[in-house]
């Protein structure tokens, strides 16, 4: 078989292991006297204190919306359509009459629209494919929900008003 | 001897494009038949009918590129323009739009050179200045020539710097309650108009102002569009601006199943194809047949996949047990059915006119026997009562027949219901959604087969409505039907049914298994 | 017995076993955050100031739990285990000197549970008992694991004990006593002008080796074969739980104290002042202008202060070496054990007898 034979030749020093010991000892207890004396540690105290991510971290999803509270998504069916793990779901219909700041009237609303996050891989393309910048991905990782359906994102769910909704909206 | 060997084997050289000076090997050698004149096109030279256009000749020739194009449209008088379509033709000074250009003997075209790119970047550049960029609200989007061309031809960036021209009002505009206009997006191709002057000629479509104001409009405001081909509007047009409202925002059309079939609406039996996905039918929209409908199809055919897509189909057996309906299984259905056939002192067996041929061959010669009884086996139409009623209720494709295969269930020998009117004890009808309901007693048992909604079997002429079969629907199956003028049209399955319902052999196989 | 031998008796029971039991959460609690700020995190911080109050909350967790106990378990032997094992080690603290010792009412006390002559037998006696919970808790849970632990772990203690014995005989004849009270007497002085004549400085490599032996005797990492949480899951107080499991985890613990106040005894003078300790006292009793009685007790307080200390140092180390050294492999221990110890130890005895025989002349 592939059995290699090392021969290891250990000085006296190495072998009655006490300098490796005490060389032990001196990290063990520089690394005490910066926790006990200086308080440095290199673990956050997580629900008070909450890792700051990068930017560009891609957590929960939400729909942006504008000023009257109205989301940007125009149902375009693009990011369905990119998705590969198949887990939005959008119901388009006619999107009625109302005051639009911006001109230029919506056509097209979703009456709904589910993300089944169980299925979501987190991947981004949606944020990617959505051409209003209606779907993002914020910087919200706390996801844990108590039952499946919690994880069926609907649209009221995602136009709510959460913390680490992301910087651009 | 020798000399005989050195014969000279001539192979004759296949060339299907005929670009030889000599005849086709297998054409007809006439020598009184005047030689077709040639043109050529990108190199390569087709012989063509006097009279056709370069367009025509790209066409019918297939020509490697489809050359653009957006007023022109095969089933319409020829408009020339939108400029898109333009060739460069040798020895002509300017470029010549193909599609309005007749071809002559010697022409030399060249579609895809550097000036008709030129060209076309510069239409395309032109027609984009006051396009939305609203691909993924529209409708069309995935379909849509105006994409499909801009990703050839387009300029990649736009020099145009001004604001765009909104109409304000004509955003979302109902033209009927069938059309919807956003007038944003029009490119004034106008095939519409052209069609409703030509094509239906209702003239129901106009084109008011002049430039940039230019705006399409129904000739009465008032009443909208009124003609009966008004879906055909947006297939034909290139960009988004007419959608339908039946499909409007329903489906984004790259997630559509394409499938041929036949429209069951009426008995002109128009060819269609379904679009579906996850077997969930989305829209019909007609295929060019020469034969039958052209390259149009009237709004009701157009919307009768609704009926199929009915949430209140009966999709799963159903019994009458105690007054109330039961879903239950094929075998102790037709168990039940056959006592109660067996028991009938006279059984009549009535075929809708919708049933496909090999339905009615089914349904008249096994069926019968399958339950051991003799019965009446007759057809029923609903609509007329003689093929001679069968009618053309306008100029162009609608019948008064509003069932499919008369002629091919009378082809299988069977009679038409006498009076329209059902006598025995027990009827059995079948019927795929479409033929109309004999009338009847008011207590007379009856076993329903075929495509039923729960309404219609609630509110049956009989009330003793003893079990449902579910069938299959026309899109859901395969068959033949035998059209108002005689043409047997084949179809396959588009979509597979979604509910437990079995077709009719599949149901026979049930009932031989239970003998 | 006299009234006075009577209270002055309960009262050194009551001190020593408070003073054991009272630090011991306070134990629990460094060691937990002394592994987390070697580690580089912040360890149990919750409950009360600085997580102070976690032991409390483990005791109301133990408390508070189903007491259940495994079906087929030896239920004599199963409970006898952990009980035990707390009670050896509490035993064995009994000889332990905790000072000379103190006047009271005219009245001397010295300050040991027991003095008695033979007290380093007394400790070895109940050191020893220390491999009974083991195997006892191991054989008894009738669990394959908590067997294998018990094994192992009195393989461990029986071997490291001979090691331990041997370099304690070298120390004995240094000493040439059995009493402890003699020995921190013998220690009292200085070595070679300068040094605390500690056994330490006088027999470096029977303090290494008892040392060493000490750390398995206890189970204590790079030694806690018997436990091996990460190949025998618990070793053997696998199937303990509630307050059993918490009566070993005391244990454990109370065998460290026992070890080192033993250690500390043998080798690191005891109760001896340690230095600037003496110029304390003196300090004290001159500014208070305390009497021989008074100075007596100063400088008793000041002993007990001084072996605290040495106890505390030596449950730092405990500690230290714990989160610092990987386990041993089993042949590693016992190569180190048989083959490394045990004949430095002989090889030690031998010298230290040669060499006290030709100083005595």
């Amino acid at each position: 078989m592939g059995t290699i034979n090392i021969s290891r030749k250990y000085t006296a020093k190495q072998k009655s292991y006490l300098p490796a010991i005490f060389v032990g000892l001196k990290i063990t207890m520089k690394h005490f006297i910066k926790g006990f004396f200086f308080r440095k540690n290199v673990t956050i105290q997580y629900p008070e204190v909450k890792r700051d991510y990068s930017d560009r971290f891609r957590g929960m999803h939400f729909i942006s919306v504008d000023k009257n509270k109205t989301e940007n998504c125009t149902a375009c069916f693009l990011c369905e359509t990119v998705c590969p793990a198949d887990c939005i779901h959008i119901v388009a219909d006619e999107r009625e009459d109302e005051f639009n700041p911006d001109g230029v009237k919506k056509e097209k609303k979703p009456v709904s629209f589910d993300i089944d996050a169980l299925r979501c891989c987190f991947c981004g393309f949606c944020e990617e494919a959505c051409p209003k910048d209606a779907i993002k991905m914020s910087g919200n990782y706390e996801m844990a929900v108590s039952s499946r359906e919690e994880a069926f994102y609907d649209l009221d769910h995602l136009k709510r008003d959460i913390k680490g909704r992301g910087k651009i909206v | 001897m020798s000399n005989n060997l050195e014969i000279e084997i001539k192979k004759p050289k296949l060339d299907l494009n005929y670009t030889s000076d000599k005849k086709p090997v297998h054409s007809d050698a006439n020598p009184d038949v005047k030689p077709l004149p040639k043109v050529t096109i990108d190199g390569k030279t087709y012989e063509f009918r006097p009279g056709d256009t370069i367009m025509q000749v790209a066409e019918r020739m297939k020509v490697h590129e489809e050359i653009p194009r957006y007023c022109y449209h095969p089933g319409m008088p020829i408009a020339g323009t939108c400029r898109m379509c333009t060739v460069e033709v040798e020895k002509a000074p300017k470029l010549m739009t193909s599609c309005s250009t007749p071809a002559a003997d010697g022409m030399v075209v060249h579609t895809r050179s550097e000036k008709v790119l030129k060209s076309r970047t510069g239409v395309m550049d032109f027609l984009l200045t006051n396009h939305p960029l609203d691909c993924p609200v529209c409708d069309k989007a995935g379909e849509c020539d105006l994409q499909d061309y801009n990703f050839e031809y387009g300029p990649s960036k736009s020099n145009f710097k001004e604001e765009k021209r909104v109409y304000v009002d004509a955003t979302t505009k109902k033209l009927s309650d069938k059309i919807t206009l956003n007038m944003n997006r029009c490119v004034h191709c106008e095939r519409c108009v052209r069609f409703t002057d030509d094509v239906t000629k209702t003239n129901d479509l106009v084109m008011v102002n002049r430039g940039w104001h230019k705006e399409l409009e129904a000739t009465d405001p008032e009443k909208g569009l009124t003609n009966d081909y008004q879906g055909c509007l947006t297939d034909f047009c290139p960009v988004g601006a007419l959608t339908m409202n039946d499909f409007r925002f329903k489906k984004r059309s790259w997630f559509l199943t394409k499938k041929a079939s036949v429209c069951d609406r009426c008995s002109k039996g128009c060819n269609i194809e379904v679009h579906s996905d996850a077997d969930i039918v989305y829209r019909y929209i007609p295929i060019f047949n020469e034969m039958v409908n052209g390259h149009w199809m009237c709004d009701e055919g157009r919307t009768s996949y609704n009926d199929f897509m009915n949430p209140m189909r009966v999709i799963a057996p159903l019994m009458k047990h105690e007054g109330e309906f039961h879903a239950t299984s094929f075998e102790t259905l037709l168990t039940d059915i056959k006592k109660h056939v067996r028991e009938a002192s006279s059984v009549e067996l009535v075929v809708g006119t919708d049933a496909t041929r090999e339905e009615a061959a089914l349904l008249k010669d096994k069926v019968p026997a399958l339950f051991g009884k003799s019965m009446n086996v007759s057809y029923h139409n609903g609509f007329i009562s003689s093929l001679a009623e069968d009618k053309k209720l306008d100029h162009m494709l609608r019948m008064t027949d509003k069932t499919p295969n008369t002629r091919g269930v009378e082809e299988q020998g069977l009679l038409a219901l006498k009076n329209g009117e059902v006598t025995s004890d027990v009827v059995i009808f079948f019927r795929n959604g479409r033929a109309g309901i004999p009338k009847m007693k008011a207590n007379q048992k009856v076993i329903l087969w075929g495509v039923w909604t729960i309404d219609e079997v609630k509110n049956f002429p009989s009330q003793n409505v003893l079990a449902v079969i579910p069938g299959l629907a026309t899109i859901e199956k395969a068959g033949s039907y035998k059209n108002a003028d005689g043409i047997v049209q084949k179809f396959h399955p588009a979509i597979t049914h979604r509910g437990s319902a079995l077709s009719a052999h599949q149901v026979a196989d049930v009932l031989k298994s239970l003998n | 017995m006299e009234m006075f031998d009577l209270i002055q008796m309960v009262a050194k029971v009551l001190l020593v076993l408070g003073v054991c039991l009272g630090v011991l959460p306070f134990i629990i609690w460094f060691e937990r955050r002394g592994a987390s700020w070697m580690q580089g995190r912040v360890g149990p911080n919750r409950v009360g100031p600085f997580g102070l109050m976690q032991p409390l909350a483990d005791v109301i967790k133990f408390l508070s739990k189903e007491e259940f106990s495994p079906r087929e378990v030896n239920k004599f032997y199963y409970y006898l285990a952990p009980i035990v094992a707390l009670i050896a080690p509490i035993c064995a603290l009994a000889v332990i000197p905790f000072g000379s010792k103190a006047i009271i009412d005219g009245k001397e006390v010295i300050l040991q549970i027991a003095p008695m002559d033979t007290g380093i037998i007394f400790i070895l006696a109940f050191a020893g008992l220390e491999v009974y919970p083991v195997i006892l808790a191991g054989w008894a849970s009738k669990n394959k694991y908590s067997v294998l632990g018990a094994l192992r772990g009195s393989a461990q203690i029986v071997s490291y004990e001979i090691s331990m014995g041997l370099a304690l005989l070298s120390m004995l004849i240094v000493y040439g006593t059995f009493s402890p009270q003699e020995m921190v007497t013998w220690q009292s002085g200085t070595f070679l002008g300068f040094l605390p004549s500690w056994g330490v400085f006088v027999n470096p490599i029977g303090a290494m080796v008892f040392w060493i032996a000490i750390f398995a005797e206890t189970n204590r990492l790079p030694f806690d074969l018997p436990e091996g949480e990460s190949e025998l899951v618990a070793g053997y107080h696998l199937e303990y739980g509630a307050m059993k499991f918490a009566l070993f985890f005391m244990a454990e613990y109370v065998a460290m104290i026992m070890a080192s106040a033993f250690i500390s005894t043998m080798f690191f003078g005891g109760y001896s002042l340690l230095p600037g300790m003496a110029e304390a006292v003196n300090f004290i009793s001159n500014h208070f202008g305390f009497l021989e009685t008074g100075r007596q007790n100063v400088k008793a307080f000041f002993e007990f202060i001084s072996i605290f200390t040495k106890v505390s140092f030596f449950m730092f180390v405990f500690i230290w070496v714990r989160w610092t050294l990987p386990r041993f492999r089993f042949d590693q221990l016992m190569d180190l054990g048989w083959k490394i110890l045990f004949p430095l130890s002989l090889i030690n005895l031998v010298g230290v007898t040669i060499a006290v025989y030709f100083l005595n002349q």
